[in-house]
């Protein structure tokens, strides 16, 4: 067999391979959702959005307002402040401080989600008195999603081609309108892709809300402090613990109610940046 | 003089208009984040300092866990900080299934996401890109307790009944497998977006000097996007190592002994935090919690040495910066 | 971005669909045992419908949480499987209130043997956790079921414990330590202990401790009685445990009152006492105490009121003592001494 010949059959042999890997990753995930639907079906109903979790199971109204209110929180302040570090990171800090940072975020990745949780419920819940509270537990998630919405942010904005941003300036412009004209827009993808996967793992987390949001089995007052938030997480922690069958049909229908609400958030982001700001990249 | 990839020339440089305002502005929030991490770290700190003297090295050379006898009143006093007589603890058994399950979870981890990732922006009809795209971030999204009882309900009874000799599925393999498919999206995700970005002329150049098209991307795209692939590398491993309640249901929570195969029972730091954290808080003496704090500062250090070898390692060819 | 302008919008019309509670409402927090949980939601859920005036919280954290969420104030009720030990009261003193009374099953998966209830013992057990005894058909198991001669496999035993602190294991550890004097001296008993390297694999939770003894045969573990229903539902088979006097005797609701009942007259004023392996021929040998840990100075008569109300109702024979729910989770209600003894000390709660 001739060289060309061995290469092109690798090349089919690889390629097949990777569309395999692919075929494993959604057949795993699909064996996921079924798992989770299919023992959270019993529970589905339109009560579940309009009842509070009580007795045996009830209903998520408390807990689909808790997780929303502290996702949405924690990722507006993960968002800022990520992108907003990246942005210094890659205009304006010297090579050790950027450096230093990234090291640190990355270091933060590796921290335990209840290592998170504990510290904030050592300094705010008990240190500062403020109790379970909303904003304890949307810090505890803005801080364990942070690494991710940075590192993003960084390798997107990293890759904004040299050419266009000296374009920019030769043209007189500004450096925030720079940034936000010809930085931000090309790097929107990447930065998205941070938030999303933010929220996939903001929306999944229980440990580190445990010791900060606390539970409460009734609407959220939206009091920023000593008053504690449900969420849907918890009810998918600790019901699958109790001993009933309909207990464990809520944890189950919180699970598939989560992954519904990230696919959502997903498609309508994707959606909306490729409406948006689509044609900036040359494919 | 060397120019990080995307950095404007110098010459462009002295003619960008600075507003001062954005620098302080950035500059803050990257203050904010450094800040936030180093007070994490000295809050570990001084959290576990009793433990620190009063476990000294046995800490890193025992197995053995022990929170004492907790009903009895006697006592046992080490350098000069008091716990419940018995008590002995040693974090042998949780760093070693900490880097093992994670180490043998990105090496499982890492092919498959950059096939996935390929399969993605070379393979997938561009109509259903978008759905592809959903799916992975979706996996993403799963819940880490889904994952725990995914493992515990599926993929435990699977490795039980037909691989394991013993017929218990709980261990390091379930462990690994688990942390593998929590991670991968992570790694697909930023791998298809650097990809997607930079491919198209470089693929295209490859391809028109002759090479076959898996050639061109593994030979010319992909060490382009090096960097930003090594960036997400080093972040999944972080993933990897903190992840507590997938790997709490499916580890078989070993205590007091090491593993000895794939089918063995582990423990990782993180997950036996969370398990003992709450007999911890029974300890009057206090030192159960902080010694728990020690093994969340071990797993720091862990993070913080993993993290700066794998930049000697991969420096060399880090022409961006991007890793830092 | 029009994800996070969709959230605050419907953040805001949460904000107005909630209603913020009438002046008045008293919260309350109850924080802890994994055991006592699917029973505090019962009893809340039951208790709210008739006293909308109070908004009680029920979470399951575990009894250390509780325990200690208790003394710091977070939670006015923190439920335990474990009385305070005396260290901790000397520096907290908490009223420890019983109410109600649980119990433990040892379940095992003996392919072919789910119908037969084996006969084990303290020492068996402590010898099967303690890695000294390996298999089935050890001569010391055969020694304790002669009917069973030729029906024990040759097979390796698989002991499932429990990997996060728990009240089952205070509780199995108590009865290991109360009949074994190796073990007592050795890992001791706690929600927590130091086992011994001897192949026992952790689960988390009961559900997890279920789900690994259904999947590993041979294996055999510690379960909570509200957990009865799933036992017996995934045919996994339970024990007759040998009790003070000899007698191997099943975790019917007649044995555990009996145990109970044989050791009301020992319950001191503050009911610090561990129901472990009582005396009586028909004593089940592994019951215990729901406790809740309160604080006696609370910080308003408002909370007081609340507290002492609710509690009252828990522990009153037209409230929750009553088998509806009891019966659900497979508990006994509280001999009249001791309820009476809890209420006592329900009474000194007090407030500036």
């Amino acid at each position: 067999m001739t060289v060309r010949a061995f290469a092109r059959l690798t090349s089919h042999f690889w390629w097949a391979l990777s569309i395999a890997a692919l075929g494993l990753i959604i057949a795993i995930l699909l064996s996921i959702f079924a798992f989770v639907i299919v023992r959270g079906a019993p529970a589905l109903r339109p009560a579940l959005f309009t009842t509070v979790t009580s007795g045996v199971a009830g209903g998520l109204a408390n807990a689909i307002a808790g997780t929303l209110l502290l996702v949405s929180i924690g990722l507006v302040i993960a968002g800022v402040v990520g992108v907003g570090t990246a942005l210094w990171v890659v205009e304006y800090a010297p090579q050790w401080a950027a450096r230093a940072v990234r090291y640190m975020i990355d270091v933060l990745a590796g921290v335990p989600s209840i290592v998170v949780g504990y510290f904030l419920y050592v300094a705010l819940v008990e240190g500062l008195g403020w109790g379970f509270s909303l904003v304890a537990g949307a810090l505890s998630l803005a801080i364990f999603v942070l690494p991710y919405v940075e590192r993003s942010a960084d390798i997107a904005l990293t890759n904004v081609p040299r050419e266009l941003r000296e374009a920019s300036v030769a043209m007189g412009a500004r450096q925030g309108v720079t940034m936000l004209s010809i930085d931000l827009p090309y790097a929107m993808p990447g930065i998205l892709t941070g938030l999303l996967v933010a929220i996939g793992i903001g929306l999944g987390e229980t440990a580190p809300l445990i010791y900060t949001a606390g539970w409460s089995n009734y609407l959220p007052t939206l009091a920023p402090t000593h008053s504690p938030v449900g969420y849907l997480t918890y009810v998918v922690w600790t019901y699958i613990s109790q001993p009933f069958a309909a207990s464990h049909a809520l944890a189950y229908a919180a699970a598939t109610l989560l992954m519904v609400f990230v696919f959502a958030t997903n498609l309508i982001a994707r959606s909306f940046v490729e409406y948006r700001f689509s044609g900036r990249h040359s494919h | 003089m060397a120019v990080r990839q995307g950095e404007l020339r110098p010459a462009v440089m002295q003619r960008v208009r600075t507003q001062p305002l954005l620098r302080y502005a950035t500059g803050a929030f990257a203050l904010t984040s450094f800040g936030i991490i180093f007070l994490m770290l000295l809050f570990l700190l001084a959290y576990a300092f009793p433990a620190i003297r009063f476990n000294g090295t046995a800490f890193f050379t025992s197995p053995i866990w022990n929170i004492g006898n907790q009903y009895g009143s006697a006592t046992v006093t080490r350098a000069g900080f008091t716990a419940q007589a018995g008590a002995s603890f040693g974090s042998l058994v949780f760093v070693s299934g900490t880097l093992l399950s994670s180490f043998l979870a990105m090496i499982a981890a890492v092919p498959l996401s950059l096939l996935v990732a390929l399969a993605i922006v070379y393979r997938v009809p561009a109509s259903l890109k978008p759905l592809a795209n959903a799916v992975v971030e979706l996996m993403a999204g799963v819940p880490s307790v889904i994952y725990g009882l995914w493992g515990m309900i599926v993929l435990v009874p699977f490795i039980g009944n037909r691989l394991s000799p013993t017929g218990s599925g709980d261990g390091l393999l379930a462990a690994t497998l688990i942390l593998a498919l929590m991670v991968v999206p992570i790694m697909v995700a930023t791998t298809r977006d650097v990809v997607q970005a930079q491919q198209a002329s470089i693929y295209e150049a490859s391809m028109a000097l002759g090479s076959t098209s898996w050639q061109a991307v593994t030979r010319a795209v992909l060490p382009s996007v090096r960097s930003g692939i090594a960036g997400s590398v080093l972040l999944a491993f972080g993933r990897a190592l903190g992840e507590t309640m997938a790997v709490l249901m499916v580890c078989g929570a070993a205590i007091n002994t090491l593993p000895h195969g794939i089918f063995s029972p582990i423990n990782t730091i993180a997950a036996v935090i969370v398990s003992q954290l709450e007999s911890a808080l029974t300890d009057a003496s206090g030192m159960a919690q902080r010694s728990l704090g020690e093994l969340a500062l071990a797993l720091f250090v862990i993070t913080l040495i993993v993290n700066a070898v794998a930049r000697i390692v991969l420096h060399g060819g880090d022409r961006s910066g991007a890793i830092g | 971005m029009l994800a996070r302008r969709f959230a605050v919008a419907l953040g805001l019309s949460v904000a107005l669909a909630s209603c913020s509670p009438a002046a008045g409402t008293v919260r309350l927090l109850e924080t802890g045992s994994t055991l006592i949980y699917p029973l505090m939601n019962l009893w809340v859920a039951a208790y709210q419908g008739e006293h909308v005036d109070v908004e009680i919280t029920t979470q399951s954290t575990g009894s250390g949480t509780g325990i200690s969420q208790a003394i710091a104030g977070v939670a006015q009720i923190g439920a335990s499987d474990a009385y305070m030990p005396d260290a901790a009261m000397r520096e907290h003193p908490m009223l420890n209130v019983p109410l109600a009374i649980s119990a433990q099953v040892i379940a095992y998966n003996l392919p072919g043997l789910g119908g037969v209830h084996l006969h084990l013992s303290g020492p068996l057990l402590a010898a099967i956790y303690g890695g000294r005894l390996a298999y089935w058909d050890d001569q010391r198991i055969l020694a304790e079921n002669a009917a069973l001669r030729g029906r024990l496999p040759h097979r390796a035993i698989v002991p499932i414990r429990r990997s996060d602190g728990s009240g089952d294991t205070f509780i199995f550890t108590q009865y290991l330590s109360e009949t074994t004097p190796s073990w007592r001296s050795g890992p001791g008993f706690g929600t927590t202990v130091s086992w011994p390297a001897s192949g026992t694999v952790g689960a988390n939770g009961n559900p997890g401790v279920l789900q690994t003894c259904e999947d590993a045969p041979y294996s055999i573990a510690y379960v909570g009685i509200s957990f009865m229903d799933q036992v017996n539902g995934a045919h996994l088979g339970y024990a007759a445990l040998r009790n003070r006097a000899g007698a191997y005797v099943l975790p019917t609701t007649p044995a555990i009152a009996a145990a109970a009942a044989a050791l009301v007259s020992r319950t001191p004023r503050d009911e610090r006492i561990s129901l472990i392996d009582a005396p009586g021929a028909g004593s089940y040998p592994i019951i215990n105490y729901e406790y809740a840990i309160v604080n006696p100075h609370q910080p308003t008569l408002q909370i007081e009121r609340a507290l002492a109300g609710f509690l009252e109702w828990t522990l009153s024979t037209r409230g929750g003592q009553r088998p509806v729910f009891l019966n659900a989770v497979h508990f006994i209600a509280l001999p009249p001494v001791v309820a009476r003894l809890s209420r006592d000390q329900v009474a000194r709660i007090t407030s500036p």
